[in-house]
């Protein structure tokens, strides 16, 4: 006899509907998963012929072939264990075929034939958008983020039998109790003076601004990273459920809400390999940190410890806002939108102020040669970071609160958008002179920086887009930028101390 | 062996054998002419005395044979004319007078530029490589005012404060030089990014080595380098130190020749300035501007102090506060806004007009006062 069961694989972030076709025939007992099933999927054999055994039912001595179409597409994961074994139960006579016809099933079976959730189910129920969804306990979060109608849940393959023969209904949908689980996001009031900082972190959570933090350990690069997605504003919904998609896909727990609506916060450690960086993987295809942090901030700590080449794997990503991720048998497309934010110290020792430094011109240039280069050209900011003196760690009140700041960066947020159709850092140089005009004072205070060697072109323009976040937050939206933002947007873009200054004979 | 050979390409090829000494050098020289001394160096004459001791260790013998062997002897000799190089024996005619006297005088000095200006006077000037930006700005002044005021600059064209006194020197048209003393061959340009600067003073100044052409800048070299600073100066000045720095050797050769020492005084905080600060406790004279060095120097002081009439617009207001806390220590914006109490926009405006005007200098986000101090 033959089944055919509704299902769905991952690829990347997308879900591919699949159709588990069973076949069930006299012959030799035996049974047979083809149409490109992976290591995990074929293994699926063993867990549905103990599932099924353990849930009381009867296991056919028949040969029996599994066929997964269409048969052209690599199918990874355990996500087909429920498709697989339902089918098996319909073609077996166990199970009427008519009752499934408008269920998709999602799901891992135990060898105890309980339910188990799997990644990618938020992407993968997205993708039967005309099925009703039947997926384990543990999934149902996220299924309900993105299926419209609704979701048929089971914590035993046993219920899901019962429910389909009509011997018990279905089993009851969690509660909705969507408490916001979520960890809070530390305060900006914790942090103690390094007003320039905070100037830093406000002005690239308004203009999309990527930030280098220079300074020495114990400075608060990390401290103040940390507080940049309190900055920023909730994620859109069409953001929110690409962000939801890429953290089901990389099997990356969700807040019990289902969708991400809060900007991620991702910081890899520097030993990071390219792929777990950029994403990929051998069949699947799993996101990586780039697209955890898609609609949010990805924060490289001790960025000249990482690859240079997992580095530069970044640049175009940073560029096209999407990373291409392609091997011999599949590619994929990975939203990959983030705000980069890295630390490093300004040279081997760690630096501070002038003369504290014991390390020689050479070693300091090497240090810093290992970031440079067209990486170190992304960040439109660059700020120093001082440790906070003796006076400031004993003031007693805490700077503003993140709630303040992020409603400035709101406001000049929307405002961009409204105004220009983009954040600043995305204004093309060509439009400057049109979307962030200068007022005389300060063009010739950009002059001269350049006339001195202060600033090179490309500097010039990252200043310019910066000056404009800065006037837009001065509440300046579609004026002329004045010199007092030029002044400062000079101060969010420190020169570092190297030998090359020497060469000027 | 040739005979077409001048004595002083024997001892150029001397000067660069391996495992070759100022003192082994030195004493083959001293009691042998040239082409003798490279012949019982190759092994082709017996040895005597301190050179018997030598050539008694077989890794020197062999070395020193295999040198003898090679074509070490025209390739060298080769160089210094290419590179128009006049090499100057101990003991003859052209060696400079200053040297003649040393504890320790070079037995070969290789020198290119004007041999002259050893007969003028002299200011050594030494210190951090790793300098501060206002220990750079001080350097470059001492070096221009210096060489304004007909005084040539002795230094090591190192990174840092020698770099940066000779390029003070070459930036005035005074009959002040640099008179550059370095620890390579003159063809073998240490550190590289001075490659201009290293050309810039053999051209219009005098650049002095002990090492042959195509010598590398090994690390015992340079304390050598330094003694030879030291007999060549009428004064040291040393601009940052720190508490042990290679310009403290500089220092302990000039005591030892009787030079007197002076030292820039630094802020207390200031890391780079412990060393001149502890040779200021220790007795050395403070220079705070050009005046200080013409006074020992004894020299008319009279035109020499250019801060009267300093062509930068004084600051004032909020300026004058942001520039005088800088001139006390180096500070961060934050810091500079804090003591100021100003908004960080307020002293954002301020530090660009200062460092506009010239009056401080940014680097690694730290400000720091550079110039002459404001009257």
């Amino acid at each position: 006899m033959l089944a055919a069961v509704r299902s769905a694989t991952l690829l990347g972030v997308e879900g591919r509907p699949v159709t588990v076709e069973v076949h069930v025939s006299t012959g030799l007992p035996g049974f047979q998963i083809v149409g490109l099933p992976d290591e995990a999927c074929r293994e699926s054999r063993d867990r549905v012929r103990a599932a099924v055994m353990s849930s009381g039912l009867p296991w056919p001595s028949c040969r029996m072939t599994v066929n997964l179409a269409p048969s052209n597409q690599r199918k990874g994961g355990s996500g087909l264990d429920l498709a697989i074994a339902v089918g098996l139960l319909i073609a077996n006579g166990e199970v009427p075929p008519d009752s499934v016809a408008d269920l998709g099933f999602i799901g891992e079976l135990g060898l105890d034939g309980s339910l188990r959730a799997v990644a990618g189910v938020a992407p993968m129920v997205g993708a039967l958008s005309d099925l009703t969804p039947v997926v384990a306990r543990a999934s149902f979060r996220e299924a309900r983020a993105v299926s419209p109608g609704s979701v048929r849940v089971a914590a035993f393959l046993r219920e899901i039998i019962d429910a389909l023969t009509g011997v018990s209904p279905w089993p009851d949908e969690p509660d909705d109790d969507f408490v916001d689980d979520e960890p809070p996001i530390p305060d900006l009031s914790d942090v103690r003076g390094q007003a320039l900082a905070r100037t830093a972190l406000e002005v690239a959570a308004a203009g999309g601004h990527h930030l280098l933090l220079v300074g020495p350990p114990g400075a608060g690069k990390t401290m103040l990273a940390q507080r940049l997605t309190g900055l920023l504003p909730p994620l859109t919904p069409a953001l929110a459920l690409e962000a939801t998609m890429v953290h089901s896909a990389a099997g990356v727990r969700l807040p019990s809400v289902g969708m991400i609506r809060r900007a991620p916060f991702r910081a890899p450690h520097h030993s990071s390999s390219m792929v777990s960086l950029v994403g990929g993987g051998t069949s699947n295809l799993r996101p990586g940190e780039i697209s955890l942090a898609h609609g949010g901030v990805l924060f490289l700590d001790e960025l000249g410890e990482f690859s240079p080449m997992v580095l530069d794997g970044l640049r175009q990503p940073l560029e096209e806002g999407v990373i291409r991720v392609a091997r011999a048998r599949a590619s994929a497309t990975l939203p990959a939108r983030f705000l980069l934010v890295a630390a490093t110290n300004p040279c081997p020792c760690g630096g501070g102020p002038p003369g504290a430094c014991d390390c020689d011109d050479g070693a300091r240039l090497r240090y810093l040669r290992r970031l440079s280069g067209p990486l170190l050209d992304r960040f439109d900011l660059r700020v120093g970071v001082a440790r906070p003196g003796v006076d400031d760690l004993l003031q007693s009140g805490g700077g503003e609160s993140t709630a303040a700041a992020a409603a400035r960066v709101s406001t000049a947020r929307s405002a961009a958008v409204e105004l220009r159709g983009m954040l600043n850092s995305e204004i093309p140089a060509s439009h400057l002179d049109i979307l962030a005009p200068l007022q005389p004072a300060a063009r010739s205070m950009l002059r001269n920086e350049l006339e001195r060697e202060r600033l090179t072109g490309r500097g010039y323009h990252r200043i310019r887009r910066v000056s404009r976040t800065i006037a837009d937050l001065d509440g300046d939206m579609s004026a002329v930028v004045a010199e007092q933002h030029v002044a400062l947007a000079l101060q969010l873009r420190v020169r570092l101390r190297v030998s090359v200054r020497e060469q000027v004979a | 062996m040739k005979t077409d050979l001048p004595p002083e390409a024997y001892a150029a090829a001397l000067a660069s054998f391996p495992h070759m000494s100022i003192h082994r050098l030195g004493a083959l020289l001293r009691h042998h002419q040239p082409h003798e001394a490279y012949a019982i160096a190759a092994g082709e004459h017996p040895p005597a005395g301190l050179i018997g001791r030598v050539l008694a260790d077989p890794d020197v013998c062999a070395a020193w044979r295999r040198a003898g062997r090679s074509s070490l002897l025209d390739d060298v000799w080769d160089r210094c004319t290419r590179l128009g190089l006049q090499v100057l024996l101990h003991g003859a005619a052209d060696y400079p007078q200053l040297l003649l006297d040393d504890p320790l005088p070079p037995p070969v000095v290789f020198a290119e530029g004007d041999l002259s200006l050893l007969d003028g006077r002299r200011a050594g000037i030494v210190g951090t490589r790793n300098a501060t930006a206002a220990g750079r700005d001080t350097a470059t002044t001492l070096g221009r005012q210096l060489a304004d005021a007909d005084v040539h600059v002795v230094s090591g064209l190192a990174r840092g404060i020698d770099g940066c006194a000779h390029r003070g020197a070459l930036q005035t048209c005074g009959a002040g030089r640099p008179i550059a003393v370095v620890a390579s061959g003159h063809d073998v340009v240490y550190p590289r990014e001075h490659r201009v600067l290293w050309a810039a003073v053999a051209e219009c100044g005098l650049l002095l080595s002990e090492c042959a052409p195509g010598t590398a800048p090994e690390a015992y070299r340079f304390p050598m380098r330094n003694r030879v600073i030291a007999a060549l100066s009428e004064v040291v000045i040393v601009v940052e130190s720190r508490q042990q720095g290679g310009s403290l050797i500089t220092v302990n050769e000039a005591i030892e020749r009787n030079v007197p020492l002076m030292a820039v005084p630094g802020g207390v905080h200031n890391r780079a300035a412990t060393g001149t600060n502890q040779l200021i406790r220790d007795g050395a004279g403070v220079v705070v501007d050009v005046t200080d060095v013409l006074i020992a120097l004894a020299m008319d002081h009279r035109r020499s102090s250019g801060a009267l009439n300093d062509p930068r617009p004084r600051p004032s207001g909020a300026d004058l506060a942001i520039y005088e806390t800088c001139a006390g220590e180096p500070r961060t914006i934050d810091g500079l806004a804090l003591a100021c109490s100003l908004s960080l926009v307020d002293a954002a405006m301020a530090v660009a007009r200062l460092e506009h005007s010239g009056w401080i200098q940014q680097s690694d986000g730290w400000f720091e006062a550079v110039g002459s101090p404001l009257r």
